[in-house]
């Protein structure tokens, strides 16, 4: 199993930054996510770690080995691309045995070799066929089995799902997912889709504009974002801003005064009189109908302007004040939780659910 | 840490630029410094060029050339497109007919062609003679009028299929969303549909501009005395009176002036209104009237046998009984055992050449293709613009610049046959160079990194993943540069010698001297010759792949 080592990584497209110093450590077998929108520089730093690309400065590590001079193809990594780079010209069998040719590999073995790799990923029978007569889903397995066959010391993936569609995206997941677990290979893997990041990784790093933000398991990254960045592309944040009124009721708790004038508890620190903002999930908020329902601790609120109702989940836009919209998501709703548009009501939340998003000095 | 290494791909830059610039840039700027040298090899400015606008002799030329281009062109768009757009969107009869046909109609060099009109309606011709039985005569088919049915004969057919391929790429929901949106039938075709296939149309009309301000093969055999640039180049520099190469020169500037500037100008244009259009469901084929639906099956079929006359004439005529100019009726391989007796060298001298220059074009195309696909450099565009240079050049230019620069120490390549394949290799390189850009840029580039990164080298990748996948382009450009380089004429006229004449200027020769039953063999042969590479890619990969559409 091969660890990855990133260190200081620099990339710049003539005058444009695309990598600004990243360091990444991939502890071996695990599958390693980068996560960002598009032009975020996960992808240019997945191509430098495959040698298809060469770094400005820094150092790719495998193990304790330095690839900086390797060149690809002598880097021993299975690559799977967005649009699969299938050898069109190739049939299946000859698609997955290719990197198997170009190692020698006695042409005994590498029949069996394919034959295994093709069971793996549930393509036999197909070995024959000619890539144009295959199916998205099926092109994506070829791709992974030419991938696997050659026993690579990592595997690194680019968005490949995204050519499929929604049913067989989650298919694909879970056995890409399934056999990176039975091979135990490291896997890096690169997307934009935040769910299949958190489906599917052991680790994610969040990217922005060439650097990395934040880097942890997917539920670390979700209940407490180091940034609102993070915040906001992992799910949905509402941020709410406030002061410090003083120490709260228990341990660790503070009062806080919200700008449209609650009074909360939350967990966080801070002196009194210091601007605070926090950050509360759509589906940490509850629902009482009503403006005037309780006049509880940890409440706001407000007059519905949207209703998105999905069945298992009614989402809710509530306009608390005049510049601060909130997202509210009730799961499982019953008749007492549907609103209508124009409706007032009443959310709150538990004291542990809001989260102090460092850096917001004040409404953005 | 981007290092710059000295590999395989920078020596095939150096190696296409040492080429380009031996082959062409030195001989051409040879010929512009030329155009300035007056007597004692004295640097002039104007004397030249001021003979040249001085004299009725000279100047008409340049009147004549830009006359005959521009009717050409017009000419050749407006039967090209018309039938383009009957083909594709009214319900004729036999398009597969009408198409192949069109294609067919490419196959014969335009001299030929010329000839082949003068076989039919010439003095001496079949018709006139039929004709004049009855004590009738037609008007003459000497002079302008002649020139210009070439032309357009000539060149229709690539309007015609440029036209086609750009409308194919037209989605019928372009032209329903402009309907839908109240846009009469009419109004939609001039703002929806026209702007789409416009890049197409000019791209028709620069070749066609570009091949009749060149041809020198055409106004030379039909023309009688009508003076164009290419001609009188020819003239001023094989003189039997002692050539005048500073006029020659003079005469051929002027021809790269023009073509380089329509070539720019159309880029131009191109580059700024070409648009990159998704087509799912190509137009659909019209309702039409049925009086309409005649008139254009009667125009599409007028058109496309006219355009099979040449062709058809010579290949008919190569099996008649002659003398001299007059042939008669009956069958005879009279004219075969000539040419098998007389001249079997020029036969063996133009395969020869042509293969040779065919196999180093696709060899050099294909590499340099890949350098302006993947390795994109500036570099590598001044190497794209000068490969296009050879491509905009007549070849009576061509030829001179080689004859003046290689005639002389260090090389001296005049009187051999290398200077012929020098010509040849160096003006047909655009043909595989095009249609292996174009095939590169719809290639995927992880196609290749796929292989390199499953540990093949990119070496061993280029050949295993990326010749394989541009084989169909190969195979195009290679075809396309042997149609054109097996009868070209223009340069070979100046640049034989002796024993290395080949077909072309065999036929050229043999007309001049009235053996037309000897030039329609040789014709015939040519125009065979010519179809068998693009017949077998056809056959291999289907019409749009072939012509690199």
């Amino acid at each position: 199993m091969t660890r990855v080592r990133v260190e200081g990584i620099v990339k710049r497209f003539g005058d444009t930054p695309a990598i600004e110093g990243v360091s990444l450590d991939v502890r071996p077998g695990e599958l390693f996510t980068l996560v960002g929108p598009s032009g975020c520089g996960k992808t240019t730093l997945l191509r430098i770690i495959a040698g298809l690309l060469e770094q400005d400065a820094g150092s790719v590590l495998f193990n304790e080995d330095q690839m900086d001079d390797v060149p690809s193809y002598l880097r021993n990594i299975g690559v799977v691309f967005q649009n699969y780079a299938i050898f069109p010209h190739l049939t299946v069998g000859e698609n997955i045995a290719y990197g198997l040719k170009a190692r020698r590999v006695p042409p005994d073995r590498i029949t069996t070799k394919v034959a295994e790799a093709a069971r793996l990923v549930q393509l036999e029978g197909l070995l024959d066929r000619m890539p144009a007569q295959l199916s998205g889903g099926q092109q994506q397995r070829v791709v992974l089995a030419r991938a696997l066959v050659i026993e690579p010391r990592l595997l690194l993936m680019d968005e490949p799902l995204s050519n499929l569609d929604a049913k067989l995206r989650v298919q694909i997941r879970s056995l890409i997912r399934a056999l990176q677990r039975t091979l135990q290979i490291t896997t890096i893997y690169v997307t934009h889709d935040q769910e299949e990041a958190l489906a599917i990784s052991d680790t994610i790093a969040v990217m922005d504009r060439g650097r990395i933000l934040q880097v942890g398991k997917p539920w670390e990254l979700y209940l407490r974002p180091a940034t609102r960045f993070v915040a906001d592309f992992i799910g949905t944040m509402n941020v709410l801003h406030g002061k410090v009124e003083g120490p709260g009721r228990g341990f660790g708790a503070l009062t806080v005064v919200t700008d449209f004038g609650e009074r909360w508890q939350v967990r966080a620190a801070g002196s009194p009189g210091q601007p605070i903002s926090l950050g509360i999930r759509p589906e940490s908020l509850q629902l009482l109908p009503g403006t005037n329902a309780v006049e509880a601790w940890n409440s706001l609120k407000g007059t519905v302007t949207e209703v998105v109702y999905l069945g298992a989940v009614v989402r809710y836009q509530v306009k608390v004040s005049e510049n601060l919209l909130v997202t509210a998501e009730i799961h499982n709703p019953d008749f007492s939780a549907i609103c209508g548009v124009g409706d007032g009501l009443t959310l709150w939340f538990a004291t542990a659910r809001a989260i102090p998003m460092p850096g917001e000095t004040g409404p953005a | 840490m981007a290092r710059k290494r000295r590999d395989f791909w920078w020596s095939v830059t150096l190696l296409a630029f040492l080429t380009v610039l031996a082959f062409l840039v030195y001989p051409l700027a040879t010929v512009l410094v030329t155009s300035f040298t007056g007597e004692e090899k004295r640097f002039v400015l104007a004397e030249n060029y001021s003979r040249f606008f001085s004299h009725r002799y000279y100047y008409s030329s340049v009147v004549n050339s830009l006359y005959l281009s521009a009717l050409a062109t017009l000419g050749a768009l407006v039967v090209g497109t018309t039938l383009a757009f009957a083909v594709a969107r009214y319900p004729l009869p036999g398009k597969t007919f009408l198409r192949t046909a069109a294609n067919l109609a490419l196959l014969s060099p335009p001299f030929i062609g010329a000839y082949s009109w003068v076989v039919l309606f010439g003095r001496m011709g079949l018709v006139n003679r039929a004709l004049s039985t009855f004590g009738w005569s037609l008007p003459t088919i000497y002079g302008w009028r002649g020139i210009l049915l070439v032309f357009v004969v000539q060149y229709f057919p690539f309007v015609f299929l440029l036209t086609s391929a750009a409308l194919r790429s037209v989605d019928q929901s372009v032209e329903d969303a402009a309907l839908s949106l109240g846009s009469p039938p009419r109004r939609t075709f001039r703002t929806a549909i026209l702007p789409i296939i416009a890049p197409s149309l000019t791209a028709g009309a620069l070749l066609t501009f570009m091949a009749t301000m060149a041809d020198f093969g055409t106004p030379m055999i039909i023309g009688e005395g009508l003076h164009t640039l290419p001609t009188l180049m020819y003239g001023e520099f094989i003189n039997e009176l002692g050539g005048n190469p500073a006029m020659a020169s003079t005469l051929g500037s002027l021809l790269i002036l023009v073509n380089t500037a329509a070539l720019m100008a159309q880029r131009y244009y191109a580059f700024r209104k070409a648009y990159n259009v998704v087509c799912i469901q190509p137009l659909t084929v019209r309702r039409t009237p049925a009086r309409r639906r005649l008139a254009l099956t009667v125009f599409a079929y007028g058109v496309v046998c006219v355009a099979l006359i040449p062709s058809t004439t010579i290949l008919i005529s190569s099996f008649m009984p002659t003398r001299g100019p007059v042939m008669y009726a009956g069958f005879s391989l009279q004219s075969y055992q000539t040419i098998f007796h007389v001249i079997p060298r020029a036969i063996t001298n133009t395969f020869f050449l042509t293969a040779l220059a065919v196999v180093l074009d696709v060899l050099l195309g294909v590499l340099v293709a890949y350098l302006l696909a993947r390795r994109r450099s500036r570099a590598h565009a001044l190497l794209d613009a000068l490969i296009m240079l050879a491509y905009a050049i007549p070849g009576t230019v061509v030829g001179v610049g080689l004859i003046v620069v290689y005639n002389r120490p260090p090389i001296i390549l005049t009187g051999t046959w290398i200077i012929l394949l020098v010509s040849y290799f160096i003006r047909h390189l655009p043909y595989p160079v095009r249609s292996c850009t174009a095939m590169l840029q719809q290639i995927d580039i992880r196609v290749e990194e796929a292989s390199v990164s499953l540990g093949v080298p990119p070496f061993r990748t280029f050949l295993k993943v990326t010749i394989p996948l541009m084989f169909p382009a190969i195979l195009s450009g290679a075809a396309l540069a042997w149609m054109t380089t097996i009868g070209e004429l223009s340069s070979s006229i100046l640049l034989y010698s002796g024993p290395w004449a080949t077909m072309s200027v065999a036929i050229f020769t043999e007309v001049f001297s009235n053996h037309f039953g000897t030039a329609s063999a040789l014709a015939s042969i040519l125009i065979v010759a010519a179809f068998i590479p693009l017949f077998l890619t056809y056959r291999v990969l289907g019409e749009r792949a072939a012509l690199g559409m």
